[in-house]
Order: structure tokens, then C-alpha cells, then sequence
């Protein structure tokens, strides 16, 4: 296959993934917030852009909640923006049309002909939990069309390569996002720090709500119940995204699938790419989360979204980016 | 129940269907299926049409649309037909002269200049044409095939007679609107189709890799890799570039996708490099090399042309061909067919008045106004002067530009083309109309049964050009010269 024509099919993978997740996470920020105090909203909102790496371009301005959405689904001057992953997604997939199924690109071009054609500014005032959930629902349907409509050969496993290599990054920025908002709750608390930590680990380990919505988030709340009962202890909740294996959310299944795709996609031979994908997936497996709270979870969260980037990048140059081994500067110079 | 043809007029022009008695015997079968179609045939008829043409995606892009607005191009549902005997003189009249042109741009680029040498060309105008490209001398194309692909625009007088009205030998685009026409007139009239014994289309994906095959340089061996090479998905023919390399099972690349090395061409696979042999590009000359040509082309290969000239691979149609299609040049075609083949034209061309020589300026300036007047560079009918169209200081403002350049002009006697009827509402009415049959250059040259139909859907307009809202009819070659007649169709037979 032609290498462009493979990049693009692991970026359309990864577009969709990203727009999906974006839902998600605003979603559950939007929702989390309607029964917080007034003065979290927009720190909230800012820790949400961060951990998306955002922030910069959202640039100075104040960040109240209804230009934060804004900005999140609809700004189409933001790359990560779900409108923006979407279209995105829709070149991708325009560009492999002859290789993809026709259902698939119907899918998605409905998708971003929709988003076009909506009024979603006033829908995202109005009712942001039925235009998010609506997204969420598209994105899956895409999926849904593409496992039901192509063979499992190379563009199918770059396709989902990307998807399962973006969901891993993202998985970790969900929780994240909840947990630093727990964090932003300790440095806000009055009485100082030390205190903050106190509430914040006391916030963190009783407030069922705000966990529920983070397992909710990642349609992972039915099996999180199933397994632990009733309890919502936020350390269980944090290992069950990270290390669940069977769960279709959780980190270790995204690199586990990623990984079956990568060995696939090299003829099963040892690569430079499944060698770090494998590091990276045993380094988390078999880590103990009980004391993740207290070493800082966001950095070891920051640390796998890392070692997922350089997978992507060894996936580029080991597929995407072939030179030859001649004369070409002298060409190009000539 | 209305007469589908009932108010047709011909208005004094050479109609395609209709001669002064009444339909043309080649005509009758096909007219007598259609005349008394209701209004909800017809437009059950254009549903199944309109159907198949969109899940098909038969689209072109209007360019600066950001919303990628992706529109079909009309094809009417009455059909050009051509009987055998009309169609062997256009078959041989345009084998004839794609010959002469390969020959002379073979000599003039990779020979010995033998036209420019004697005189049939002028050698300052061949150097002072826009397509003349000093790049691509000593590069040799087997079988001197370097119009691989060429789509010789013909035209009917008002005797019916055809003449070439240009040649498009760089990139000609619109095979694939013949195809998918046909396809498509194969569902919407299925019975008038079987019939009328039409010659077929489809073994044109085949015919062109089989040329694009043996135009491979020696170097590739027994299995050569053909690709074909996009500007990429906003390019208007996009299309067109993805469905040619469908229906050869061959790659469609963007410029991105290669890379030379050592004057070898390489495409960069998932698996790593892998080497190119031919490559029916669909890139103008301008961006096919930034190396040689336009440097802020991010569009080309850098090395192309090097790897071209050391004989690694073919590039086709070949760089330069513009020179010959160049609306000056088009006038000493005729010469070129004397010249190389020792041949008289089968086609003649239209009358055509050179601007540089004091005379016939004069003359055509006297009688501006009577005259068509085209740039020689332009194609797709573009910056056209059609005197009895157009308004005086139109006239004038091109009066002032021939006196300024009259190298880049050439004027024409008006073609009154051809009429065809054409279904616009609920009724037929007569439109202009030419055809663009398609050759294909390998060992030999070969026309393809037909070619595109353009219809010029605005009343009175002789431009038919996409571009300029054109629709199209399938063409259908005969294989007999006139077919049998069904004078007796009843109303339960109307099935067409």
C-alpha cells in the first residue's frame, strides 16, 4: 500500500477517535460542573484544555464556560476542536475512498455534513448533553460501519492501529482531567495546600458523583459495578482505566489491540515499533497502582501519553516515511 | 399525450437527428422509442439516471468551494448516434493526424527537426509557443508515442461536414464521462440500447495499460509498473484520475508519493521503495519537476525529468506536447500530415487566420466583428471572442490586443456547428454540439468507439465546455449505417 494512503487512514483512525473523546470529556467537565461552586468553573475548563494541550491556543482571553465549549466543539480555528477533528477525519477518509468501504465514507461524510449544517452554536447552549451525546453516538457508528463493512487487511489494521493508539492517549487524559480538578480543588482550598490535600484526598475517595461521571465518561460505569459492587474508591477506578484488560476503554486494551494490529502489519516479525509498543505495554501492566496518588498520577499519566508518542512516531518511520539511500540531496540541490 | 418533438424547429442549422423530410434514417429507431415518452417516464427515467451517476460520486469540484461541493455532469438522455460509415472517416481522419503529430513532436524534440528544417513550421513560432519546452529535448519515447492519450476536438459545418476544431495533446480529460455514460444509458434505455447494436467502450482501461506498457524504457523488463500521478483530491478532474486507475488496477499517486534516486523513480510503499517505470501523469508540465520547471511546485517529483532523460522511465502524455496544441501551430497540422506521411488530410481543419501576417490581419480586422477570435495558449474555452455575440467595445478591446500581440491570437471563420435535440423541461430543443473522440498512442494508435458528446446547454451558446455549463450525451458508434426502422411501435411496446 502506498505509504501516504496508510498515514492517512491511521490519522482518519486517530481524527475520529479524538472527536469522540473531546465529547467525552467536555461532557463529563459540563456535567460534573452544574453541581460545583462557581468559583472551580473556570479552572475546571482550564485544566480541561490542558491536559488536550490546548491551552496556548486558546490563547488570553477569560475562559468562561460557554467560549470554552465553543471553543472545544465548534471552533473550527482549533485543529483539536471536534468539528475540525471531523473534517479532518472526512479528508483522511476522501483520500482512501478507493480503498475503504463505501458505507464508511458515507458514514463519515454525513457526519461532517451534518456538523455543517447544524446550528450548533445555539444547540450547544441549549442542549449540549443531546448534541454531545449525539456526536459520541456518530463516532461509534462509524466504527460500528467499518467493522461490519471492511476486511481485516492493512487498511483496515491502519486505520484501527491509529484509533487504538489515540483512545490509549486519551483514556489517560480523561482521568486526568478529573483528577486534576481534584488537584485544583487541593491548591483553591483556603486553609492552604496541606489542608487542600486533606480535602482533595477526602473530596477524592467519598465523592462518589464525580467519580461515577469520569467511569460514565468512558461507558465504563456497568462494568466497573459489576466488578467492584458498590464501592467508589478513586484508586480502583484509576486502575480499572488503566489496566482492565477486557474493558474497551482502558489503556492496556487499547495497546494490547494495538499491538495485535502492529504485529499484523510487520508479518510478525520483531520491529523497532512492536519492541517499544511492548515496553511501554509491560512497564503498565505490571505496575502497582496503590501508590500512584502519592508518587503524582498526573505525571505518570504524562509519562505513558509519552511512550504512546513515540510508538506513533516509530509506526511513521517505520511505514510512512521510507527514504532512499542514494543521491537525493544532491538532486535536490542540483 | 405530447409529442416529445412535437414544436422542434431547426432554424436553419445542420441537425444531427433531422433532415428536411424527417428523421435521419439512423435516427428513426431511437426517435420512435423516446417520441412519446410521458413526462413520468422521462422523469423515471432521469431518477434512475441522476441515481447511478451520484452513488457512482461522477462529480467535479467547483473550485473555491471549502465545503467540497462535488457536482454531476448532465447527460442528456437522447444519445448521439454516429453510423459506421460516417464513424470510419473520423477513425481514420484522427489516427491520420495523431500519427502526423506524434512524428513531429517526436523530430522536433528527440529527431532532427525535419519539419522545422524545411520550412512547414515555422521554427519561431514552434520556439515562441507557451508549450514548447526546451526541458525535454533529447528525451526519446518508444514508438514515438508522446501523445499517449490526445482528444481531437471535432465540430459539424452546415454541410455536416467534420472539421477539427483544436487538438489537445497534453492532458485531455473527459474518457471518464464517456464510460459512465454509457454504463449509465445501458440502464436507462435498455432495450433502445440493444437495438441499435452499438459498438462498445469498456476496453478502454485495458487498451490504455497495454499503451502504457509498451512505451516502458527498455530498462524495466518484462513486467513494467505503470502508475498514474494526481495533483490530488481538489483537482477538478480528480475523479477522473482515481476511476482511470480503477479500471486499470493500477496505482493513483500524488507527487508526494515518489521519490528519484540515482535517476531511478521510486513509489514509497508501506513495504519501502518500490521502482516506476511509466507514469501517466496528470499534472501539467509546469509542475511536474520543480527542479526543472515551476520551483514552488509542491505538486511534482523533484529529479523527474532527469530520471526521464537517463532513460528510467517514461513519462507520458511527454513534456512539451503543448507546442503542437498551440492554436497557431494547429494551422500547419494539415502540412505536418503532407509532410510526414505523404497523406492528404482526411479532416479538414476550420478556416484559420494567422495574425503575425500583415495581410490576413488586415483583412480580419476589417470583418472583426464577423469572426471568432482565440487566444492560441488557452483551452477550455476561455477569453473566446465570438464577434456577432459580442458587444462593440468587446470587439474593440480585442482589436486592441491583436494589433498588441499577434502571435497570441489566431481568428476563425464561425463553425455553425451542428444541432442536436437535446431534452431541456419537458421537450426537445435543438443545441450545438461536438464530439471529442479519444486516441490512444502505444505501438500503434487506436480511437476509442465514440467519445465524449458535449452539448452546449444555454440556448444559442457554441461553447461547450464543462466549465462553462456544458452537458454531455453518450455516443453511440453503429455498427451497421443504418439500422433497421420500427415505424410500428405500439403503446404496450413503449419499454425503451
Amino acid at each position: 500500500m502506498l505509504a501516504r494512503l496508510a498515514e492517512n487512514l491511521f490519522w482518519a483512525g486517530r481524527y475520529v477517535e479524538r472527536a469522540e473523546d473531546t465529547a467525552r470529556m467536555v461532557d463529563v467537565t459540563y456535567h460534573t460542573l452544574l453541581e460545583s461552586p462557581q468559583g472551580r468553573v473556570s479552572q475546571s475548563w482550564e485544566q480541561l484544555l490542558e491536559v488536550l494541550h490546548l491551552q496556548q491556543l486558546y490563547g488570553e482571553q477569560p475562559i468562561e464556560p460557554e467560549r470554552a465549549v465553543e471553543f472545544l466543539v465548534i471552533d473550527r480555528d482549533n485543529p483539536g476542536s471536534i468539528a475540525a477533528c471531523i473534517t479532518r477525519a472526512r479528508e483522511n477518509v476522501r483520500s482512501v475512498r478507493e480503498l475503504v468501504s463505501s458505507e464508511l465514507w458515507e458514514s463519515v461524510n454525513d457526519l461532517h455534513l451534518t456538523l455543517r449544517s447544524r446550528d450548533m452554536r445555539q444547540e450547544l447552549l441549549d442542549q449540549p448533553f443531546q448534541l454531545l451525546r449525539w456526536i459520541r453516538r456518530d463516532c461509534m457508528t462509524i466504527y460500528g460501519v467499518a467493522s461490519e463493512t471492511m476486511p481485516r487487511d492493512d487498511v483496515w489494521r491502519f486505520m484501527a492501529l491509529g484509533r487504538l493508539l489515540e483512545r490509549a492517549e486519551m483514556t489517560c487524559r480523561l482521568i486526568d482531567v478529573r483528577y486534576g480538578q481534584l488537584e485544583s480543588i487541593v491548591n483553591a482550598s483556603p486553609r492552604g495546600p496541606a489542608a487542600g490535600a486533606e480535602t482533595a484526598l477526602g473530596a477524592g475517595r467519598t465523592d462518589f458523583h464525580h467519580w461515577t461521571a469520569v467511569l460514565k465518561s468512558a461507558s465504563a460505569l456497568e462494568a466497573y459495578r459489576r466488578r467492584y459492587r458498590s464501592s467508589m474508591d478513586p484508586a480502583d477506578v484509576v486502575e480499572f482505566l488503566l489496566l482492565e484488560p477486557d474493558l474497551p476503554r482502558s489503556v492496556v486494551f487499547c495497546l494490547t489491540g494495538a499491538m495485535h494490529q502492529l504485529e499484523a502489519l510487520s508479518g510478525g516479525a520483531p520491529s523497532p515499533a512492536t519492541r517499544r509498543l511492548g515496553r511501554a505495554t509491560s512497564s503498565l501492566q505490571y505496575r502497582d497502582v496503590t501508590d500512584l496518588f502519592d508518587v503524582g498520577l498526573h505525571e505518570f499519566l504524562d509519562g505513558v501519553q509519552d511512550q504512546v508518542g513515540d510508538v506513533a512516531e516509530t509506526v511513521a518511520s517505520e511505514f510512512f516515511r521510507h527514504q532512499p539511500t542514494g543521491a537525493m540531496h544532491a538532486i535536490a540541490a542540483g | 399525450m405530447g409529442d416529445l418533438f412535437s414544436d422542434y424547429t431547426l432554424d436553419g442549422f445542420f441537425d444531427e437527428v433531422f433532415e428536411a423530410t424527417g428523421v435521419r434514417p439512423h435516427y428513426r429507431g431511437v426517435v420512435e422509442r423516446l417520441r412519446y415518452l410521458s413526462s413520468a417516464d422521462l422523469e423515471r427515467r432521469e431518477v434512475i439516471r441522476d441515481g447511478i451517476f451520484r452513488s457512482a460520486g461522477i462529480t467535479f469540484t467547483v473550485y473555491g468551494d471549502d465545503d467540497g461541493i462535488e457536482r454531476t455532469f448532465p447527460m442528456d438522455l437522447l444519445p448521439r448516434l454516429i453510423p459506421a460509415n460516417e464513424w470510419d472517416v473520423i477513425e481514420r481522419g484522427v489516427v491520420q493526424r495523431v500519427t502526423a503529430l506524434n512524428r513531429f513532436l517526436e523530430d522536433l524534440y528527440a529527431g532532427e527537426q525535419a519539419a522545422v528544417h524545411d520550412g512547414v513550421v515555422p521554427r519561431w513560432l514552434v520556439h515562441t509557443a507557451e508549450g514548447f519546452r526546451r526541458e525535454a529535448f533529447g528525451i526519446a519515447v518508444p514508438h514515438a508515442a508522446r501523445c499517449l492519450v490526445s482528444g481531437v476536438d471535432l465540430v459539424r459545418d452546415h454541410e455536416g461536414t467534420y472539421r477539427v476544431l483544436e487538438d489537445n495533446l497534453r492532458n485531455p480529460s473527459g474518457i471518464s464521462y464517456v464510460l459512465e455514460n454509457r454504463a449509465a444509458m445501458t440502464r436507462v434505455l435498455p432495450v433502445a440500447f440493444a437495438e441499435q447494436r452499438v459498438r462498445p467502450v469498456d476496453h478502454y482501461g485495458p487498451m490504455l495499460l497495454r499503451a502504457l506498457r509498451s512505451v516502458a524504457p527498455p530498462s524495466a523488463g518484462e513486467n513494467p509498473l505503470a502508475v498514474v500521478l494526481t495533483p490530488g483530491v481538489y483537482n477538478s478532474a480528480y475523479f477522473e484520475h482515481a476511476f482511470l486507475a480503477r479500471q486499470m488496477g493500477i496505482q493513483l499517486v500524488e507527487g508526494r508519493d515518489l521519490v528519484v534516486d540515482e535517476h531511478v523513480v521510486y513509489m514509497r510503499t508501506t513495504k519501502g521503495l518500490e521502482r516506476v517505470d511509466v507514469i501517466y501523469r496528470r499534472i501539467d508540465d509546469d509542475f511536474l519537476d520543480p527542479v526543472v520547471f515551476r520551483p514552488d511546485s509542491a505538486l511534482g517529483v523533484p529529479g523527474l525529468l532527469s530520471a526521464a532523460r537517463a532513460g528510467n522511465v517514461t513519462i507520458a502524455n511527454a513534456v512539451g506536447n503543448g507546442v503542437a496544441d498551440d492554436k497557431a501551430v494547429y494551422a500547419f497540422v494539415p502540412d505536418m500530415i503532407r509532410f510526414y506521411l505523404g497523406e492528404e488530410p482526411i479532416l479538414p481543419n476550420v478556416q484559420t487566420y494567422l495574425l503575425w501576417d500583415d495581410d490576413q490581419r488586415a483583412a480580419v480586422l476589417d470583418r472583426l466583428g464577423e469572426l471568432v477570435v482565440k487566444p492560441v495558449a488557452e483551452s477550455g474555452g476561455y477569453g473566446l471572442l465570438i464577434g456577432p455575440h459580442a458587444t462593440d467595445e468587446e470587439v474593440e478591446a480585442f482589436r486592441g490586443r491583436i494589433t498588441d500581440d499577434p502571435r497570441g491570437y489566431i481568428a476563425q471563420e464561425i463553425v455553425a456547428l451542428s444541432r442536436h435535440p437535446t431534452l431541456i423541461g419537458d421537450r426537445m430543443e435543438g443545441r450545438h454540439i461536438d464530439l471529442r473522440p479519444f486516441a490512444i498512442s502505444g505501438e500503434q494508435v487506436e480511437v476509442i468507439p465514440g467519445g465524449l458528446t458535449r452539448v452546449a446547454l444555454k440556448r444559442g451558446s457554441l461553447v461547450v465546455n464543462s466549465s462553462q455549463g456544458g452537458g454531455s450525451k453518450d455516443t453511440w458508434v453503429l455498427q451497421a449505417d443504418a439500422p433497421t426502422t420500427r415505424s410500428d411501435v405500439s403503446a404496450t411496446e413503449r419499454e425503451v
